[in-house]
Parts: C-alpha cells; structure tokens; sequence
C-alpha cells in the first residue's frame, strides 16, 4: 500500500508514462552487424565496475613512495576479500581495454562515424586516451619495478615530442625525474582527474548516441528488418551479456591473479625481458623499427612523430573521409582501417612473443 | 547606435570590453591553475661526495652504485684498473643500466642497449653515450663531479 501511494506520489509530480512511452518507442536496428552496438554497453558496465571497484580500493591504498607497495601486499594479504577485488579491478581494466579496442576498431570498420556523427568519434577518442592514461596511471600505483620502467619510459617518450615534449614530461611526472611526486599526480589523475572528465565526456558519448540513434552502415541499410524495441528487448539482451561479462571478469580474477613484481628502486635495473602493459606494445615495437640516428636527428625523435602523425590522421579519419559523409561505399578508408587493425595487431602479438 | 566620426557601435564596444574582461578573467585563472600545477624543479646536482674506502676498494672489472641526485650513479673500476663514473641511466628511454662483467659492457634491459666500458653507445638503440662524470680525490673523499663544473674541493 505504501508502495502504492508512493508511486502516486511520484507520478502527479513526474510523467513516467512519456518515458515509457520513449523507452519503448526507440527501436535499435537490427541488421548484419547488429552484434557491435553491443560493444558499446559493454564497455561502459567494464567502466562501471572500475568505478566501483576502484572506490573501495581507495580505502586502503596509501599513495606515498614508502608506502604504496606495502599497502598493496597489504590488501591482497590482511584485509577481507583484498586479493579479489584488487585482482578484479586488474582484469576488469585488461579487458576494459580490450572492449575499447574492439568497440572502436568495430566503428572504424562500419563507419558509424561518418555524417552526423563526428562527434560521438571525437568524444569517443578522447574516452580511449583517458583509459590507456588510467591504465598506465593506475600501473604505477604498485611501485614495482616494472612499473616504474614502464613510466620512465612512457613519459620519457612524451618528452621526445618537438617542442611542447619537455614540458609534458616535468608536468607529468612532477619533476625531471619519477620519484614519489610521480605516484602521488599519478594517484590524482587516476582518481580525481580521470573518472570526472570520463564521468562527462562518457554522459556526453550516450547522450549523443541517443540523440543521433543507432548508425547504419551504408551497406545494409537497404537490407534492415524492423528494429527491435530497445525496452524491453534489446534491454534484456544488454542485461545478459553483462551478466556473462561479470562473469567472465570474476573468474579472471579468482583464478589468475596478478603478480606484484619487486618493489621499484629508483638505482636498481629493470628486470631481463621486461615489457610493459599489451596494448603498449605496438607502441613499442614501432619504436624498435627506428634506428638510433636518421641523417643525424635523432632517432626516437622521428619515431615519436611518426607515431603522432599516425594517431592524428586516425583521429582526423571522420573529417577526411568524404565518400562516406555523403553516404556512399568508401572503400580507402575501410582499407585504412584493416591496415590500422592489422599492423595493431601484428605488432601487438609481435611484441608479447618476442 | 553610431556616432558619426565613430569606427564601430556602442554595442560593439561594449561587447568588446565585456568579452575582453571574460577572457582576461579566465586565462588569468586558469594561467594560475596551471602555475600551480606545474612543479617547481629540483636541479641536477653539480657533484656528489663519496667515501673513498667504500668506492676505491671495489675488485676489478666491477661497479658500485651511487646516487646521483635521484637518479642511479655507476663508479667503475675497469678490468685495467682505471676508474670512470658514469650516469647509469640509458640514453635511449631513459632506463636504469647495468654493467655485465663477463661482457665488460653496460647493459640496458628495456631495449636491449649496449655501451662499452668507455660509454660509448655500440649496439641498440641508444643514440648517445652515457653521461660521463670527472672523478676528483681529497683524502678520504672521492668527487663525482658533472663535466664543467665547478667544484670547490675547499669546502667539500
């Protein structure tokens, strides 16, 4: 009876039935590639759990350079469920990764980004940015040593950027060199600065999509059945693969948790056959194919601008591809994109197998 | 309205000077956010003060690490006896190095960089050599002094 009158309550001050009405009225399409919009909702319930997860982690994590690695062994050894939840918060972030290569990788292919959506791609990049930038800021959190070499490299590469390089490097490790200043910016872009711009640019990203629908690709569009409800049809399926998704990401974490290497010292070596996270590894691979000197500049200099051109121009692909912002088939781009998607992952696996 | 020998409109003038003030508000906030984010730098130290029975004694063909600033500092004692000392971070990324006696070469494990016992850069990527330091004595103290710089042994 409460309920009831609670309910009644609510309704004389909003109108629930116009957003029923809207939740049922929205149809997805349904057609040959239908199966990538779910890539998408997936990546944002692999966010959600970072989210969640991440803030009872906070609780215990001590973001100072004697502590920090202490506070770790401390969590995966004395505090309640510890191992489970720092090992889901490692694998909820792989495969976070993973789903937002997948999920934009699956956009570039179908061209969801062309006219009028350029946006939803722009907010989108931005989005993959901040998560390898929460991967590689979160990576350092264990202060191990191949944490610490990942870091000096990464952000020693920034610094080989012409011009804004130098400056890019001191502001993001809070000093010429990582030291305990770099962990402690490190922990306030991965906690604060982050999760409130992704908070905004992934509202930005849904609201988009909502106001734009579902993007066809030109191929299919003369082929479509009717779109299937998104309440509660499409809803449901969502809630399904999520379900499957935490699944997955709990039987990671319960049956390969991740190691904590030794912890960093800033004087010792890195360890023999050290390697950073896998989706720096093309990244890295490319760098091995520059020699130390070109023509006497230096090497890594021109690998990093060659990397830059290569990041901008796929950044640039829904302003440059014309045929398809007027609705036509454009094979060049979506020869661009195989050649994108293959050399990522060539060089990737290259990468984990040498 | 525009007065007669006027350029522009009253609008446009007030426009101008109300969007002026915006902008010079906020670049100057955010000029100052900036400022304070952006760290305050800790130099590089010109030389470092080590105990020379710790570093002189090491064998042959070996090296002692020491800090230089916050980063690793390698003393070297070469298989002929000579000593160098030398920043013991790789040229290429910026990773810690590590001297491998049987090879009488420093190593670099991020990118499999080598250098020679002079720290000369021979195989890898890295494009340099290593940063090379002056060694100075006064009694019982070893120097490690940075290229050039200047050091008064007087008040060491």
């Amino acid at each position: 009876m409460i309920w009831l009158k609670f309910k009644n309550w609510l309704e004389e001050r909003y109108d629930f039935a116009e957003l029923k009405k809207l939740a049922k009225s929205k149809l997805v399409p349904r057609h040959r590639y239908d199966f990538l919009y779910y890539t998408g909702g997936i990546t944002l319930f692999l966010f959600i759990l970072q989210f969640i997860t991440g803030m009872v982690l906070a609780f215990y994590y001590i973001p100072h350079v004697d502590y920090a690695y202490e506070s770790i062994i401390d969590i995966v050894t004395k505090i309640n469920l510890g191992w489970f939840f720092r090992s889901f918060h490692h694998w909820g972030a792989q495969l976070c990764i993973v789903f937002v290569f997948i999920h934009l990788f699956g956009t570039l292919l179908v061209k969801s980004y062309r006219k009028p959506r350029e946006f939803i791609w722009v907010s989108g990049f931005i989005l993959l940015v901040i998560s390898i930038f929460f991967g590689l800021s979160g990576y350092l959190m264990l202060w191990d040593e191949r944490a610490f070499a990942a870091v000096r490299v990464a952000t020693g590469g920034a610094g080989n950027l012409p011009v804004v390089g130098w400056f890019i490097k001191i502001f993001l490790r809070g000093g010429t060199e990582v030291t305990g200043d770099t962990l402690i910016r490190f922990y306030a872009f991965h906690v604060s600065i982050l999760p409130v711009l992704s908070l905004l640019l992934i509202g930005l990203h849904v609201l988009l999509v909502q106001y734009h629908g579902m993007s066809v690709p030109v191929s299919v569009e003369n082929k479509q059945k009717t779109g299937e409800p998104f309440f509660p049809n499409v809803f449901y399926k969502d809630m399904m693969i999520w379900l499957v998704v935490l699944g997955v990401v709990v039987t990671l974490a319960v049956l390969l948790p991740p190691e904590i290497g030794i912890k960093a010292d800033p004087l010792a070596p890195p360890p023999e056959g050290i390697k950073p996270e896998w989706y720096f590894l093309f990244m890295l691979e490319t760098l091995k194919l520059f020699p130390g000197t070109i023509y006497g500049f230096n090497g890594e200099t021109i690998a990093i601008i060659c990397v830059t051109i290569g990041i901008i121009f796929f950044f640039l692909i829904p302003f440059l591809d014309r045929k398809s912002n007027r609705g036509q088939k454009s094979r060049l781009f979506t020869i661009i994109a195989v050649i994108y998607l293959i050399y990522f992952l060539t060089m990737t696996l290259i990468g984990f197998f040498s | 309205m525009k007065l007669k020998y006027s350029l522009i409109t009253r609008r446009q003038f007030l426009n101008t000077l109300f969007g002026g003030s915006l902008i010079a508000f906020f670049s100057g906030t955010l000029f100052s956010l900036f400022k304070f984010a952006f760290p305050t730098l800790d130099k590089e130290p010109d030389f470092v003060v080590l105990d020379k029975n710790e570093f002189a004694a090491i064998p042959p063909n070996s090296t002692k690490v020491f800090a230089w600033g916050s980063v690793l500092g390698l003393f070297l004692k070469r298989a002929d006896g000579t000593v160098a000392a030398y920043k013991g971070v790789c040229t290429h990324m910026e990773c810690n190095i590590a001297y491998r006696p049987e090879e009488q070469k420093f190593y670099c494990a991020c990118h499999q960089g080598w250098f020679n016992d002079q720290g000369i850069n021979i195989e890898g990527p890295p494009p340099k050599p290593l940063e090379h330091f002056e060694i100075l004595e006064k009694g019982e103290k070893i120097i490690i002094a940075r290229k050039g710089a200047k050091v008064d042994l007087a008040k060491v």
